[in-house]
């Protein structure tokens, strides 16, 4: 059984193949510990919903170690599947009315009534399906649905959800509250594993995440620190007060050209951008430069990577 | 108290399918085939007379329309696969507290539900119709293992087509297919006598409903003898061969694909 020490999530280099020749999943590794939501991102076929299935019993693994709170996923997966919540990417519903879906899940989960009737009624309002409530699920828009799918999974208690692509569909109010609330179970000790095309979403809400390419872990840290590690070029751009002379625009030009970590540059009449890493650094030669040379700098612009920046480098590579 | 997972499922299952269309299929077409043919025909068809015995139309029809339910309840609990696995609620189950079996179970419970509840409601209408029928303490066990066996025969049989079919126009168009060649083909609605067309007599006496059919009539009407006894037998032994084909590919339906 389950001790306090052990993580959450315990992935131990994960094989899982369909045919017997191509790996979905190749040698994944990764731990998700106790109230943490852990972001799993790669692009379509990447292997994140294969492991997610994995993880929840529905597929079983080619070979490696799964377990989540300590129990193995593959010798007791009818144990497993009472402290786990799923929300698929695919659809998945009973074609009853919003009310009857919240009721009729609560009691396959053995949820109390009372439990159930209070619960429904705090998600239904929280997640803005009051006006729907009575309708039956085909009615319901893409947005209105994967609502509902979220919001049933929480009528039951858990102690570990997993979330693939559950945002897909909401506009983007209901998606920061929906995060929100994500977010706050987290806070109150619920592990989440978490997958999302939204590279926003993971940068908001994931206190980890890991980048998956051909069923490969091949980046794993927090937001920022993969920024830091993995970011794509920042650029650097900075406009003079006064227009440059022709020997100025010549000096700069050898001074960008003389500094390694410069990808690429341009010295302009009144601004010099240019690209590359530890542009920090870059900044502070440019600065030096000007002030040598009496230029006086109207504006500094320096743009950081977001997580889509750090997701392509790492997926290009 | 904690109710055992399949009980659970079974819930789950009647809540789904008790919408008016599905009440409609199963209670309303049968009541209307019972109501309308019966007294319709009655005029055409005064009366059936099979070994030297002679009854009203309304009650041959009666049994036939009880076997019927057999059938279509089969055809619901076995179509729910179908509809679980399309709409995505056959993965969310697995990933449930729940069992392969324990699902299984719950379609099959479900189906014995609807098909003695859809009976019962169509003896007492058959009884307001066309009066009394001869029950014995023998004849009303006959009637009962008959339907469930009847009943776990259809559903397996719709088990299968769901394991196998994979779009919704084939899924569709085989049940309207096979809805129409057993109920019609059979001897739900009519007799076979030596008058029924040679191709029809083939397919009647192939067709497993006929003798669901042919034993609840003996059940409710003729009473049992050494033939109800043999297409009991017949039926039994269908389920079983169903029930096993239809778990061995059941065990087998891939999910997470």
């Amino acid at each position: 059984m389950s001790s306090s020490a052990d993580p959450s999530i315990l992935v131990e280099n994960l094989v899982k193949s369909y045919d017997g020749r191509k790996n979905a999943v190749d040698g994944l590794s990764f731990s998700v510990d106790r109230g943490e939501i852990y972001g799993l991102l790669g692009k379509n076929g990447a292997g994140k919903s294969t492991t997610i299935k994995v993880l929840t019993t529905l597929v079983p693994p080619t070979s490696g170690r799964v377990s989540i709170s300590g129990i193995d996923v593959v010798k007791k997966p009818n144990l497993i599947r009472k402290i786990i919540g799923v929300v698929q990417q695919e659809e998945a519903f009973d074609f009853t009315t919003v009310e009857q879906n919240f009721k009729i899940y609560g009691m396959l989960w053995e949820v109390p009534r009372e439990t159930v009737k209070a619960r429904t009624e705090e998600l239904i309002e929280l997640f803005n399906l009051t006006e729907v409530r009575r309708k039956r699920v085909f009615e319901l828009s893409g947005g209105q649905k994967k609502r509902l799918q979220v919001a049933r999974e929480f009528i039951h208690d858990m102690e570990v959800l997993f979330l693939d692509e559950p945002t897909v569909g909401m506009d983007p109010i209901m998606r920061r509250s929906v995060l929100d609330f994500i977010s706050n179970k987290a806070k109150n000790g619920l592990t989440i594993l978490f997958t999302t095309q939204i590279l926003e979403e993971a940068d908001y809400i994931c206190r980890r995440v890991g980048i998956i390419d051909r069923g490969k872990l091949v980046a794993e840290g927090s937001s920022d620190e993969l920024k830091n590690r993995y970011g794509a070029s920042k650029k650097l751009s900075v406009r003079t007060s006064r227009d440059l002379s022709e020997s100025e625009i010549s000096e700069f030009n050898g001074l960008m050209s003389s500094i390694e970590d410069v990808d690429d540059f341009s010295v302009g009449r009144n601004e010099i951008w240019a690209m590359g890493k530890q542009m920090n650094r870059v900044m502070n030669e440019v600065m030096r430069k000007m002030a040598a040379m009496s230029i006086d700098v109207e504006q500094v612009n320096m743009d950081t990577p977001s997580l889509d920046d750090v997701f392509l480098d790492v997926v290009k590579r | 108290m904690r109710i055992p997972a399949f009980i659970r499922l079974t819930i789950r299952n009647v809540r789904v399918n008790t919408d008016p269309g599905t009440m409609l299929f199963m209670l309303g077409l049968p009541a209307l085939y019972l109501v309308v043919l019966g007294i319709m025909f009655q005029g055409i068809i005064p009366s059936i007379d099979i070994n030297s015995s002679s009854i009203s139309y309304t009650k041959f029809l009666a049994p036939g329309i009880v076997g019927m339910q057999a059938f279509t309840a089969g055809n619901i609990g076995g179509g729910m696969l179908w509809s679980d696995r399309r709409w995505g609620m056959f993965e969310q189950l697995l990933v449930g507290p729940f069992r392969r079996s324990e699902y299984l179970l719950g379609i099959m419970v479900v189906s014995i539900i609807f098909s003695l509840g859809g009976s019962a409601i169509m003896i007492a209408l058959a009884i307001s119709i066309s009066g009394s029928f001869a029950f014995t303490a023998v004849s009303a066990g006959y009637l009962i293992l008959i339907l469930v066996a009847g009943t776990i025969f259809f559903s397996c049989l719709f088990l299968i087509i769901s394991i196998v079919v994979r779009t919704m126009q084939a899924y569709n168009t085989i049940t309207i297919f096979l809805f129409f060649t057993l109920d019609f083909a059979s001897t739900a609605f009519y007799p076979l006598t030596s008058k029924t067309p040679l191709a029809l007599r083939a397919v009647s006496d192939i067709n497993p409903l006929s003798y669901v059919a042919n034993v609840v009539r003996d059940a409710m009407v003729y009473g049992v003898s050494a033939q109800t006894g043999y297409q009991t037998l017949i039926v039994l032994l269908l389920m079983f061969v169903f029930f096993g084909i239809s778990l061995y590919l059941y065990r087998n339906v891939q999910t997470g694909l």
